[in-house]
């Protein structure tokens, strides 16, 4: 593991770059924003003495650079800005409404892997068989189906017509574990089919890969019984480049977490940031996409140092 | 080419079929369904019937018609969009791998930036900003999914690169540009492909989450997302507004998935 | 005369969309005890499905052993449920692969893959287990074994690789070794310290070799008998200083001939490097009678129509062919 130090450091290094990147394109995205933003907070009607005052207020009469600078402060300070609506701090609504993106999140993500990592093993195993092309064919829909429609569809037969779960609504499961989770299941599994579908397809083409390696002959070789050569020796292998792939999907979680929880009426952050949009309340659009940007940032940063477990070869690149 | 293997795979050629029956559809639209934006107050929330083949929307809009009318948008932003970071893509990544070191570094430094970001997020963030108009669409998933492009083909000139192809070249006396150009490109074709045709499955599905959000081709544009916007409201009562323009999204992105791969099974197995 | 592995008429074929490759049609062999037998050919004659024949490791589909015997002491090794073949790979036979780098598991450590042949076959506690490991470490000339047992494969030179090969296929102390292509992948000057280590060692505990390559040297080294394979069948087999000095089938003739010899391409006298005309035949597509017929120097019209018979030259020295008695 002390070996693996200097990898760490290594990828801590790259990681900060491309943070000061991830917000200078949030800073440029919402100066793109055409028009007077002071005007848009305050109103066409606004005087411009007003406006004038405000904006000097806001530091919007400082150069670009400079107001980065400043905006890349706030936010190191845990200042994600201030919502035009409510006028609360943004990173207030943020710590309110993230919890529940992460449960849905999460739960998507547990679901996924329970479906895709054993069934992409399977069809490596049974490769070419009935149970593979069952397999193509399953996944296949996964990736085609549009998580929204199939949100919507879900709601309609399993809340509408057969009553199972309750369609809109939300209860913390920190609250209620059992009723919280009941207001998951659906969200949370048609958020997670299509990166169940991804990372299935993964998992079985890396499993071929490395099934085909000589490694797996001499462990064979050796005695092994099928179970462990497999479990073993292949699975390890094998895991890596689907751990990549996880990581990558977790960023297409946080997206579709957006659509599901406005489908589902969940009180995520999701749903904010696309209320946020139709109120114009850039500033909790700004802060709100960069959070999100760079929780992802850490999480694929997470993903890479683990990938050197499964692979301990990577540190010598 | 390896065209005869293409046309062997039955399931790419499924696919094929679906994404020519799509565009087809799109071209013929005006003669196989009436006007997508007529409003028929007298028949709203209407069942499916022979003169309503997918029933109606609660403002009388045919949505058979709204479906048919559709393709041509999903096909128009994808085709377009797809273009669009195709081209930038190949650019940044042929320049990037081609002269590798600071350029390199910075280049690919822009696009794990933009990679950084949940694409329906950043495609969200800059629809917000650019505002809710077709066009807009396109330039906000072109921008999105550049990094992709960009990445493949700084991969392919890079393996060509330690070939020995560009020093070869070189010594002969031909410019950069022209190695790039002449040279590079042409062998970068099969990843590019193959990525295209993952990009217009996405881009399908993009535009119809976008659009689903309010966030994309603006009403009362025929967008399949927009129909299952409006289709939310009115689950109850009229499911069949949900159930069709589902279907028509997926089957979109399913001919350019199964067509897809076929192509990445034929011009390199090895993507798989 | 003890035989510890005897093989008797074995075919492998592979079914493929291409056709049917007989890989192995109708090999015979046999190994006595603790004597190395060297198994040569080109790449593609059966040599190395043969080995995995043994243990049972042809991939299934495509592959399939069709017939025949492979007894070892005696009990056929085709009969048994797979259970009992598990027990007795990496126990009774073993196996060494061609390229350690990738026979070895880049994700475990030397010391994980030595204990799990060690923990697969026998009821040992860790302590004990890691002893033996690092014992047999030492005895195959690694380096600081109480160290290296914790690297990767990937942090070893390729000759001491191959010698935690050689240590792991050892340590259950085999009656049969099965060595496909040892040293190939080594450095030439790697090359015999690695097969020192592994004669000497296995000879200690009495093991049979049946070493697997196309290196004529090697063979003419080491090896006590030799069998000389083509196409999926054997053609020669017999005592090495028979088969060195009194090669009767003109494909071993062949082989023997291509071994350039120093100062051969220089000076007054220069020869042009000695090869067998022709190509090796498609595996799914033999011709009838013999398979070398179309590349023999000197062939008799009937060496088309007839498969050759065995026919013994002299005691243990065996050819297949219609010219060679």
């Amino acid at each position: 593991m002390a070996t693996m130090i200097p990898y760490i450091i290594k990828r801590l290094l790259y990681f900060i770059p491309t943070l000061l990147l991830v917000a200078f394109l949030v800073f440029f995205l919402v100066h793109l924003i055409p028009g007077d933003p002071v005007v848009v907070m305050l109103g066409e009607n606004a005087s411009p003495e007003n406006v004038v005052s405000i904006r000097k207020s806001m530091g919007l009469d400082r150069p670009l650079p400079v107001q980065f600078t400043l905006w890349v402060g706030n936010v190191l300070q845990g200042d994600f800005g201030t919502s035009i609506q409510t006028k609360r701090p943004v990173i207030q609504s943020i710590k309110e409404r993230f919890p529940v993106t992460i449960i849905l999140t999460t739960l998507a993500l547990l679901f996924s892997l329970i479906l895709s990592l054993p069934s992409g093993i399977f069809a490596a195993i049974y490769q070419n068989t009935k149970k593979d092309y069952l397999f193509m064919i399953g996944t296949l829909l996964g990736v085609s189906l549009p998580g929204f429609w199939l949100g919507l569809m879900a709601l309609l037969v399993f809340s509408v017509h057969i009553g199972w779960f309750p369609s809109i609504g939300f209860v913390p499961m920190w609250e209620d574990f059992w009723e919280g989770l009941r207001y998951m299941i659906l969200p949370a599994s048609t958020l997670g089919l299509f990166m169940a579908a991804v990372v299935a397809r993964m998992t079985r083409s890396s499993m071929l890969e490395v099934l085909r390696l000589e490694y797996v002959t001499h462990a064979r070789a050796k005695g092994l019984s099928e179970w462990k050569v497999i479990t073993k020796h292949a699975l390890k292998n094998a895991f890596g480049p689907a751990l990549t792939t996880i990581g990558l999907q977790y960023g297409r979680l946080l997206g579709g977490a957006v659509v599901t929880e406005t489908v589902f009426s969940l009180p995520g952050l999701g749903k904010y940031i696309v209320v946020a949009i139709y109120a114009r309340d850039y500033p909790v659009v700004q802060g709100c996409i960069l959070f999100i940007a760079l929780i992802y940032v850490v999480i694929n940063l997470v993903v890479d140092l683990l990938y050197s477990y499964f692979d301990p070869r990577i540190e010598y690149q | 080419m390896a065209w005869r293997r293409l046309f062997e795979h039955r399931l790419g050629m499924i696919g094929l079929v679906v994404i020519l029956g799509n565009i087809l559809l799109a071209i013929l639209a005006p003669w196989i369904a009436s006007d997508p934006l007529k409003v028929d107050v007298a028949n709203r929330e209407a069942f499916p019937s022979r003169e309503f083949f997918f029933g109606t929307d609660e403002y009388g809009r045919d949505i058979f018609s709204r479906v048919i009318y559709g393709t041509r948008i999903s096909l128009y932003i994808s085709l377009l969009s797809v273009a669009v970071a195709s081209i930038f893509g190949v650019a940044i990544g042929a320049v990037a791998g081609y002269y590798g070191g600071l350029t390199d570094n910075i280049l690919m430094r822009f696009m794990d930036a933009i990679m950084s970001f949940p694409a329906i997020l950043l495609a969200i963030g800059i629809m917000a900003v650019l505002g809710g108009h077709l066009f807009n669409v396109v330039i906000a998933l072109g921008f999105v999914y550049i990094p992709r492009f960009a990445r493949i083909i700084r991969g392919s000139v890079l393996s060509l690169k330690e070939k020995g192809f560009v020093e070869a070249s070189l010594a002969m006396g031909n410019s950069d540009l022209i190695i790039i150009w002449r040279h590079i490109l042409p062998n970068c074709t099969a990843p590019l492909i193959v990525q295209a045709t993952v990009s217009l499955a996405y881009a399908i599905l993009a535009e119809a989450s976008l659009s689903f959000l309010g966030l994309g081709a603006p009403p009362p544009a025929p967008s399949w997302g927009n129909i299952l916007s409006d289709a939310r409201n009115f689950m109850l009562d009229a499911p069949w507004m949900t159930v069709f323009p589902g279907i028509a999204i997926t089957l979109a992105v399913l001919g350019f998935n199964l067509f897809g791969d076929a192509l990445r099974d034929v011009l390199d197995p090895r993507l798989k | 005369m003890d035989k510890v592995l005897d093989i008797r008429d074995l075919k492998t074929f592979f079914y493929t969309r291409d056709g049917v490759a007989k890989a192995v049609n109708g090999v015979s062999l046999f190994l006595k005890r603790g004597e190395i037998l060297g198994l040569v050919g080109e790449s593609g004659c059966g040599k190395s499905v043969t080995a995995l024949s043994i243990l049972r490791l042809v991939p299934d589909p495509p592959g399939k052993i069709v017939s025949g015997q492979i007894l070892l002491d005696g009990m056929d090794l085709l009969q048994l449920p797979l259970k009992q073949i598990r027990q007795i790979r990496g126990d009774r036979i073993s196996m060494i692969f061609q390229e350690p780098m990738i026979s070895l598991n880049p994700a475990f450590t030397i010391k994980d893959q030595l204990l799990e042949a060690l923990f697969t076959h026998r009821e040992i506690g860790r302590a004990e287990a890691q002893a033996r490991a690092i014992a047999m470490l030492r005895l195959v000339e690694i380096p600081e074994p109480e160290k290296r047992i914790n690297d990767y494969p990937h942090q070893l030179s390729g000759g001491m690789r191959q010698r935690v090969m050689i240590a792991e296929a050892l340590l259950l102390k085999p009656e049969l070794i099965l060595a496909d292509e040892p040293t190939t992948a080594l450095d030439v000057t790697i090359q015999a310290q690695v097969l020192d280590i592994l004669y000497k060692l296995t000879q200690e505990i009495g093991a049979a070799i049946l070493l697997i390559t196309h290196n004529l040297g090697l063979v003419a080294e080491s090896a006590q008998r030799v069998v000389v394979m083509y196409a999926g069948q054997v053609v020669e087999e017999g005592p090495v200083a028979a088969i060195f000095q009194n090669a009767r089938h003109p494909y071993t003739q062949g082989l023997l001939r291509s071994v350039p010899l120093p100062g051969q391409r220089r000076g007054q006298q220069r020869q042009t490097l000695y090869e067998i005309k022709g190509i090796v035949p498609s595996l799914f597509d033999l011709p009838p009678g013999c398979a070398f017929y179309p590349r023999c120097p000197s062939p008799k019209t009937l060496c088309a129509a007839e498969e050759p018979r065995q026919v013994a030259i002299s005691p243990g020295h065996y050819v297949s062919c219609w010219r060679g008695q």
